[in-house]
């Protein structure tokens, strides 16, 4: 007999405690989480720098300190976390499987789903970086892992491949460590990552930033010697002539995260090709009844206090789900993204009630004008990809401008980058 | 000492590159290139005493958790961050610790502390 | 330094060397294989694309070629070989592809020459007609012969389970030993390794890459060798279905091989992309990516850029790049009594098989006295593969070791009981694990499990875990303990 709860959560990390938290608030009695590392908080243990909760609790916490108020709530809220263990399968009815060392094969009825994978990091296969094969590439992320939890240093030499936060944060870490960080390469015209970052990261250690740069070739059989870099065109290809080397023991790559939905698309669940997370509507509600997400697996966030707040919003539906099926269908009208915006979430809308809608724009630009359909502009000094763009858009204003079955949200811009 | 500087805001994602111009009596003498009067501060704050929380690792000599994230109480200097993170390197820390416990007190007579960011039970 | 005794030493544990250890762990005969590398089939095994074909694909069948008869024998012998191993092998059959009527008068000519040897069909498929089997493919092409034996494997399982199971049956297997030199005596060769000295009644030399090094240390034979690297890229698994046999086209252009090939673990790869290269330097260029994408695209147009998540290089040793095809050697040295030589240009897995037979019989021409051992064991169990078994063997793998229900690489659904069970059989660098159990050979390429897999190394070959290497001792991974840079004076600060 499969086991009943009411709210099963996939994913420890910032959402996933979120969402469970917020299933309880809602009245959800039987709430698990399932995770399949060895601790709660997802990657929050590793990101020990600070810059989280400005938003979400207005303090300048690190990322330890950040888990800790969720974890302990999940705690008092008696929440049931299953660790280290690993859903398997999932169908779209709900039917969960997952298999863990101490409780071994078990098997899932839940009245409602929250997905909270988050996302994972864009690998050197993915990349095509010609080259042989050595050791001392990896992804930021499990440098950061290595350096803060495992207690390793890969190497004493980098260069870093993509500027995303991570691998800002991870120049700066290394740095401090005592390793020199040759340079970090972007191979778009702007850094990938916030603005604080890179001054705060690069700026700050004299680190280099190569805008429209890229590894053109990898050095070395066993392990990394080097790398040689080019300067890229318009359309991303090398320019002969513009190669230059540097001397390095490891290669961190930081070119993109991807939304981790496996299990979503198991169950049957639609992806958004923009964002490579689910279609939602207001609610957090995927494609499948009863299989809600919030957080890095529906759309990769900048900040850590967003994740948490989508997350929360999908736990309070899941919950209402699982209550007798007790929440509305927000159907109804298509969020489309235009010109100059790379993707909206959510993706489908009432069209009558209040919501706040999360883009990213594709183009950098000043004096940018949002435009949600008819219903609404907003102006804003300055629009970078990397930020991610927060507007809310009032119930009335929708109906006002009788939105109809699309909305189209465009952003024009004034000035260039 | 008269000074020029160019320092990028980082109060919102606009990043202004504001300089900062000193006389030789250390009275400013301009400040420009900033979009909003918060940016100013912040750059007027930046080019006079740029501070940073330094977040960083001590070691635990358990080998299942051989690492505790630590903290300085209140931003220190930029410039002794390299002489901070040395201090790391020779501090140990013994169980339990709580998160906010001092790992080390008034580091190089910052008038910081460097504080636990978790808890660690041992 | 103490000195091992042998009858039969072979040297290169690729699929050749494997192969003929495997074949003689049938007899009482004491046989010890060494390698250079820390682990078998790391050589021009690994970048084999894992075809097991006849030969016919190639042209280049002729019965009275030694390497088409190798082909021929191997062939009928790998089907069971690899049920007796459980190592996947599937018959996914082959397309000889045509693009114009010069071609199809060569397909002729090889159907007039081969017909009745039961190398596949003897019909020419038009164009339309093969569409329907393989919908993917460019309507470019005017049609093709189709051989439904061709097969295919995963080279390097294919090689751990044949020196598994002949390490089972008493041979012995030296890792991380080099061949330095060797002296030829009366009755027994003195060999020098980077381990110890070893004395051998015969030689066998199956170094693959460097397998005119070693003649060249007896004066065995006067190998020239090309090498030429060949680059195969490597689908996401989301391309499965995409074609259903192996495909390969003639082409006009000297030392094209063109191919598309389903693999057993439902990837597609691509390639292979020919240059002659200095050996050893296995890097991957943007110049043959391209050019191998550009050309896999001409066959099968669907087959996207987005979708490759690795590629890798290898060497194909000729001696002559002209005849480079048809060429192998598997006898005795003319020069050197009780050395042989096992040398197959291309393509070594296929005819690897027959070749291990037909060392044996070498042997015993030559007066090696081979008693079968009644003792002899022919099956190896496979690693369980958790993520294919049905729920019930999944349970039960479960309930008898826990370690089972622990999933560490998530891509590929890899247990820490998979893991475990790899290092026991001889799994010491994370590229061993990956290359047995396919932790870390998916998607995110080992970014979540790679520190997991590092433990469980550490941790079952108690080692530190700064000793865990990528691929061997030149390859760490992790070099230094957090602070330790620091605490040794900030050197880089």
């Amino acid at each position: 007999m499969p086991r009943r709860v009411d709210v099963a959560v996939i994913g420890a990390g910032p959402a996933g405690l979120a969402a469970a938290i917020a299933a309880r608030g809602q009245g959800a009695e039987r709430v698990m989480i399932i995770e399949r590392a060895e601790q709660l908080g997802g990657l929050l243990p590793q990101c020990i720098h600070n810059g989280f909760g400005l938003v979400y609790f207005e303090e300048d916490m690190t990322g330890p300190e950040y888990e800790k108020v969720f974890i302990e709530k999940t705690r008092d809220l008696g929440v049931e976390t299953q660790l280290e263990t690993m859903v398997i399968d999932m169908d779209g009815k709900r039917n969960i499987t997952a298999v863990s060392q101490t409780h071994g094969y078990m098997k899932l009825k839940p009245g409602a789903v929250v997905l909270a994978m988050g996302c994972r990091e864009r690998a050197r296969g993915a990349l095509g970086i010609p080259g042989a094969r050595p050791s001392g590439i990896l992804t930021a992320g499990t440098c950061q892992r290595y350096v803060n939890i495992e207690g390793y240093m890969p190497g004493d030499r980098y260069v870093i491949l993509g500027s995303g936060d991570i691998g800002m944060i991870m120049a700066r870490r290394l740095t401090l460590e005592g390793a020199r960080v040759e340079a970090v390469l972007e191979i778009m015209p702007w850094a990938g990552g916030l603005i604080r970052n890179e001054v705060q990261c690069l700026h700050d250690f004299g680190i280099p930033l190569l805008l429209e740069h890229t590894v053109s070739f990898i050095h070395g059989s066993n392990r990394i010697e080097g790398v040689t870099v080019s300067k890229v065109d318009r359309q991303l290809r090398g320019i002969p002539g513009t190669q230059r080397s540097f001397a390095c023991n490891c290669l961190l790559l930081s070119a993109g995260l991807i939304p981790e939905n496996e299990i979503s698309l198991k169950a049957g669940v639609e992806l958004d090709p923009m964002t490579g997370g689910p279609v939602v509507d207001q609610h957090r509600q995927t494609s499948v009844p009863g299989i809600f997400a919030g957080g890095n697996v529906v759309h990769v966030h900048d900040l850590v206090d967003w994740v948490s707040w989508e997350a929360e919003l999908a736990g309070r539906s899941a919950a209402l789900f699982a209550d007798k099926g007790k929440v509305k269908v927000a159907g109804g009208v298509k969020v489309v993204p235009g010109a100059n915006i790379k993707y909206v979430v959510p993706q489908l809308i009432s069209g009558k009630d209040d919501v706040t809608l999360y883009m990213r724009v594709t183009q950098p630009g000043q004096n940018a004008t949002v435009k949600i359909g008819g219903a609404m502009k907003k102006k804003f000094r300055f629009v970078r990809p990397s930020e991610m763009i927060t507007i809310d858009v009032k119930g009335n204003k929708l109906k006002d401008a009788g939105a109809g079955k699309e909305l189209v949200v465009d952003c024009e811009i004034k000035g260039s980058g | 000492m008269a000074a020029r500087e160019t320092i990028i805001c980082i109060g919102c994602p606009l990043g202004c590159r504001v300089t900062v111009a000193q006389d030789k009596k250390g009275r400013i003498t301009q400040i420009k290139g900033a979009e909003c009067k918060q940016g100013e501060k912040y750059v007027l704050k930046e080019f006079e005493n740029p501070v940073r929380t330094l977040t960083a690792t001590v070691r635990t000599g358990d080998e299942s958790y051989p690492l505790l994230p630590v903290r300085t109480s209140i931003p220190v200097p930029k410039i002794l961050l390299a002489d901070i993170m040395l201090q790391t390197a020779k501090a140990r820390v013994e169980p339990p610790v709580k998160a906010g416990d001092v790992i080390l007190k008034n580091v190089l007579k910052t008038g910081s502390d460097l504080i636990a960011t978790s808890d660690w039970s041992g | 330094m103490s000195a091992t005794e042998t009858e039969v030493l072979i040297i290169g544990a690729g699929v050749l060397g494997a192969a003929a250890a495997r074949e003689l762990s049938k007899y009482k005969v004491d046989v010890t294989v060494v390698e250079k590398a820390v682990d078998v089939g790391w050589g021009c095994t690994k970048a084999n694309v894992g075809v097991v074909n006849q030969g016919r694909d190639t042209l280049e069948f002729r019965p009275e070629y030694h390497r088409s008869y190798l082909l021929w024998r191997s062939l009928k012998l790998m089907g069971p070989l690899c049920k007796e191993l459980e190592v996947p092998f599937e018959k996914v059959g082959g397309w000889l592809m045509a693009w114009n009527m010069g071609h199809k008068e060569k397909l002729d000519k090889c159907i007039k020459r081969t017909a009745g040897l039961g190398l596949g069909e003897d019909e020419f498929h038009w164009y339309e007609e093969l569409r329907e089997t393989e919908p993917h493919i460019s309507d470019k092409i005017l049609g093709g012969l189709f051989d439904p034996e061709i097969a295919v494997v995963n080279p390097v399982f294919f090689t751990q389970a044949l020196m598994e199971n002949a390490t089972a049956n008493g041979v012995k297997l030296m890792l991380e030993t080099e061949v330095l030199d060797i002296e030829a005596g009366h009755s027994m060769f003195t060999v020098q390794t980077s381990q110890e000295e070893i004395k051998a009644r015969y030689v066998i030399n199956a170094a693959g890459e460097y397998i005119d090094k070693i003649a060249a240390m007896v004066d065995a034979d006067d190998f020239v060798l090309f090498p030429i690297k060949g680059y195969v890229g490597v689908m996401d698994r989301s391309s499965e279905g995409l074609v259903k046999s192996l495909i390969a086209a003639i082409e006009d252009e000297l030392g094209e091989m063109n191919v598309v090939v389903p693999t057993v673990e439902g990837n597609v790869l691509f390639g292979i992309q020919l240059q002659i290269n200095r050996r050893g330097d296995y890097s991957t260029t943007e110049e043959m990516a391209t050019k191998a994408l550009q050309n896999a695209q001409r066959l099968v147009p669907d087959i996207s850029g987005k979708d490759v998540i690795n590629a890798f290089c290898g060497f194909l040793m000729f001696r002559n790049f002209e005849i480079g095809w048809h060429e192998c050697e598997v006898g005795l040295s003319d020069r050197v009594p009780r050395f042989i030589n096992m040398t197959i240009g291309y393509p070594g897995v296929s005819a690897s098989t027959g070749a291990a037979a037909e060392v044996v019989e070498v042997l015993e021409k030559d007066g090696l006295k081979l008693e079968p051992d009644p003792g002899f064991e022919p099956r190896r169990e496979a690693i369980p593969d958790f993520s294919k078994l049905s729920e019930r063997k999944q349970r039960e793998l479960v309930k008898k070791d826990p370690r089972y229900g622990h999933v560490v690489c998530r891509c590929e659904t890899v247990t820490e009981g998979e893991i475990v069970e790899a290092i026991r059989r001889g799994a010491t660098t994370l590229d061993g694990v990956k290359h047995r159990v396919r932790a870390g050979m998916g998607r995110c390429q080992a970014g979540f499990c790679g520190p997991r897999v590092t433990r469980i190394l550490a941790r079952e070959l108690g080692i530190p875990e700064t000793d865990v290497t990528k691929k061997g001792p030149e390859s760490p991974q992790l070099e230094y303990r957090t602070k330790q840079i620091l605490e040794e004076g900030g050197k880089h600060a």
